[in-house]
C-alpha cells in the first residue's frame, strides 16, 4: 500500500535520507527505530509532505504522492500523530476531531467522532480547551484521535509513547492495539522503547545515518550486528 | 437542557440584533434629520467601518495583517466609476462589479500568502503603491492624476432618492451589516473553525487535510471584495476620484486604528470602533486641536491598547460579565 522507493533527502550539504526503500502493506504494523538523528522523523515528514525529497518515489494505494501537498496526502488517508503534540490550540477537543474529520475525511459523522473520543478516552474532556485542559498523555491521545478522524488507511505515529510514565505507556500500547484491531489500518510507528516495539510490531525497520540498515522480525533485527552497532557505537566486526 | 438554553440564548441574540439594526435604519436618520454635516460624518464613519470589518475578517479569520487595503478600495472605486461612465452600467451592479474587480486584483497578492506577519503586510503595502502608480499613469482609462469628475450619483428608486444623505446612509449601513453577517456565518462554519485553528497550528491543520493556503486565499478574496464594494460606494457618494485620494494610505490606516480600537477579534468591534474613533476625532479632537488632532487619535489608541489590548467591545463585554452575567458569544 505504502511504497517508499530510493528516497533521498539533503538539508544543504547534509544527507539526511539516503536511498531509503520501505513498503508497508494493508493493515500491517511496522516499527521504525534508530538512534537519534537517524532520519526517522524526516522520513515521516517526507511521507506526510512537509519535507520535499530530492530523489526516489512515493506511492500510496496506487497514487503517486511526490507532488501532492500535505493536505492532499491526509485526504488520501495518511494520518499523522506528531512527536510533540500539535493540537489546534484555538479549538476544543471535540472541535479538533471535527475539523480533522470534516476536512480529512470530507464528511461529518458525529457518531464516529464520539466513538473516536471514547476510544482514546477523551469523551469527558470533549468540550474543554485543547490547549490548556489536557495532560501530556491526553494531548498524545488527541493526536491519535485527530489522525483517526481523517479515516486513515495508514497511521504515522511519531514517538507517541515518548515522555509517558510506565502506566501511560501500557495504556497507550493497549490503545494502539485496539485501534489496529478495530479499524484494521496500517500503522508505521517510531519508538525508542525496544520492549514496546517488539510487543506491538511484528516487523521492525531500522534507520541509521539516513540509511535503512535492517528490516524484519523484531527478534532477528535486534540481534543484527549492524543494528547493535548503530545503538552501541561499537562496530559489528570489533 | 444545555442545548435548549443555547438555542434560547441564540434567539435572544438574533432578536436583539434585529432590534438594533431596525433602530439604526430608522432612529439615526430621524435623530439627525436636517443636520447634513452630522449625517455626512456618520456616513464617512460607516465607510471606514466597512473597510475595518473587511480588514478584520482577513486578520481575524485569515490570520493576515494587511497594510494595503487602500489598493482594494481604490480598485473598487475606479472599476465602478469607469463601468458606469464608460460602459453605461447601472450603479448598483457596477458597485458589485467593483467588489469583484478588487477580488480579482487580489489574485496578484496570492504569492505573498506564503509570507507571514510583517512580511505579508509590507508586500501588500507595496502592492497598493503599484496600483496607485498604475491609476496615475493609465490616463486613457483613469484620467491620470487629474482623476475622474462628475461620477454619477446614486439613483432615485421607488421614489426614494438614494443620492441624499439618508439614502447613502442606508446603502452603506446595509453594506456593513451584510459584511458583519457574512463574517458571523463564515466564523461559525466549519471553514471558520479551520481558519481559527490555522493561526497557531498551520502544520497541524494541513496534517488533517485542511488546505490552509486556499482558505487564506478565500478570506483575502472576500476581504478584497468587501473593501472594493465600499470603495465603489464612496466613488458614487463623493462623485470624484483621483489616484492619491482613492489609493490613499488613510484608507488603510484609519480602518486598522478603528478595528484595533473596537476589537478586531470580534465581529462588530471594528464597526463600533470606526464610528467611535471617527466621530470623536471629527467632533471633539478637531474642535480642541484643529491642527494635528490626529495626535489625540494616536494617544487614544495607545491608551486603549494599554488598558485592554482586546479593544473596546471585549472590554465592555468583560465588564458586563463581571457585573451582569455572560453575554452572547461572538458579539
Amino acid at each position: 500500500m505504502l511504497e517508499i522507493a530510493n528516497i533521498g533527502v539533503r538539508f544543504g550539504g547534509l544527507r539526511v535520507l539516503d536511498d531509503v526503500s520501505l513498503q508497508v502493506g494493508e493493515g500491517e504494523i511496522v516499527g521504525l527505530v534508530g538512534p537519534n538523528g537517524a532520519g526517522k522523523t524526516t522520513l515521516f515528514n517526507v511521507i506526510s509532505g512537509t519535507v520535499p525529497h530530492q530523489a526516489g518515489t512515493l506511492n500510496f494505494g496506487g497514487s503517486r504522492l511526490d507532488a501532492m501537498p500535505a493536505y492532499g496526502r491526509a485526504r488520501c488517508g495518511i494520518g499523522r500523530a506528531f512527536q510533540i503534540p500539535q493540537p489546534m490550540h484555538a479549538l476544543t477537543v471535540a472541535e479538533n476531531v471535527h475539523v480533522a474529520q470534516r476536512f480529512g475525511a470530507g464528511r461529518v459523522d458525529r457518531r464516529a467522532q464520539a466513538e473516536i473520543l471514547d476510544l482514546v478516552g477523551l469523551t469527558d474532556k470533549a468540550q474543554r480547551d485543547a490547549a490548556t485542559a489536557l495532560s501530556l498523555t491526553e494531548l498524545k491521545a488527541l493526536e491519535v484521535a485527530k489522525a483517526l478522524a481523517i479515516s486513515p488507511r495508514i497511521l504515522l505515529l511519531d514517538e507517541v509513547l515518548a515522555g509517558l510514565e510506565a502506566h501511560g505507556k501500557r495504556m497507550f500500547t493497549q490503545l494502539l492495539a485496539e485501534v489496529h484491531a478495530r479499524y484494521r489500518i496500517a500503522i508505521l510507528i517510531i519508538e525508542h522503547d525496544i520492549e514496546t516495539i517488539s510487543a506491538l510490531c511484528p516487523r521492525v525497520a531500522v534507520l541509521n545515518f539516513g540509511k535503512l540498515i535492517a528490516d524484519g522480525a523484531p527478534a532477528a533485527v535486534f540481534r543484527d550486528p549492524a543494528v547493535v552497532a548503530s545503538y552501541t557505537g561499537v562496530p559489528a566486526d570489533a | 437542557m444545555q442545548e435548549v438554553m443555547r438555542r434560547a440564548s441564540r434567539h435572544r441574540s438574533v432578536a436583539l440584533a434585529v432590534v438594533i439594526a431596525a433602530a439604526l435604519y430608522v432612529l439615526v436618520p430621524f435623530a439627525l434629520r436636517g443636520n447634513l454635516y452630522l449625517m455626512s460624518l456618520v456616513v464617512a464613519s460607516l465607510t471606514i467601518g466597512g473597510i475595518a470589518v473587511a480588514w478584520a475578517l482577513l486578520g481575524n479569520l485569515g490570520g493576515l495583517i494587511s497594510f494595503g487595503h487602500a489598493a482594494f478600495f481604490g480598485i473598487g472605486s475606479y472599476a465602478s466609476a469607469i463601468l458606469v461612465m464608460k460602459s453605461g452600467w447601472p450603479i448598483f451592479p457596477a458597485m458589485l462589479a467593483g467588489g469583484i474587480c478588487a477580488s480579482l486584483a487580489a489574485v496578484l497578492v496570492l504569492p505573498a500568502l506564503r509570507l507571514k506577519g510583517p512580511y505579508f503586510a509590507l508586500a501588500v503595502l507595496a502592492y497598493a503603491h503599484i496600483f496607485r502608480i498604475v491609476a496615475t499613469e493609465w490616463k486613457a482609462l483613469t484620467g491620470g492624476a487629474g482623476g475622474i469628475g462628475s461620477i454619477p450619483r446614486f439613483p432615485v428608486l421607488l421614489g426614494f432618492d438614494f443620492a441624499s444623505k439618508t439614502g447613502a446612509y442606508w446603502i452603506i449601513l446595509s453594506l456593513v451589516l451584510a459584511f458583519a453577517l457574512i463574517h458571523f456565518y463564515v466564523r461559525n462554519s466549519d471553514y471558520g473553525l479551520a481558519l481559527r485553528a490555522m493561526h497557531d497550528s498551520e502544520e497541524a491543520t494541513r496534517a488533517v487535510g485542511v488546505n490552509s493556503l486556499l482558505l487564506k486565499a478565500m478570506m483575502l478574496f472576500l476581504s478584497a471584495f468587501m473593501t472594493g464594494m465600499v470603495g465603489a460606494f464612496n466613488a458614487h457618494y463623493i462623485n470624484f476620484l483621483e489616484p492619491d485620494y482613492a489609493f490613499s494610505g488613510l484608507w488603510t490606516m484609519l480602518p486598522i486604528v478603528a478595528a484595533i480600537f473596537g476589537g478586531y477579534r470580534t465581529i462588530t468591534g471594528p464597526l463600533v470602533g470606526a464610528v467611535v474613533v471617527y466621530l470623536l476625532d471629527q467632533l471633539v479632537f478637531k474642535a480642541v486641536m484643529p491642527i494635528g488632532h490626529q495626535i489625540m487619535l494616536g494617544a487614544m489608541l495607545g491608551a486603549m491598547i494599554l488598558w485592554n489590548a482586546g479593544g473596546l467591545l471585549p472590554a465592555i463585554a468583560g465588564w458586563w460579565r463581571r457585573h451582569r452575567g455572560p453575554l452572547a458569544p461572538h458579539a
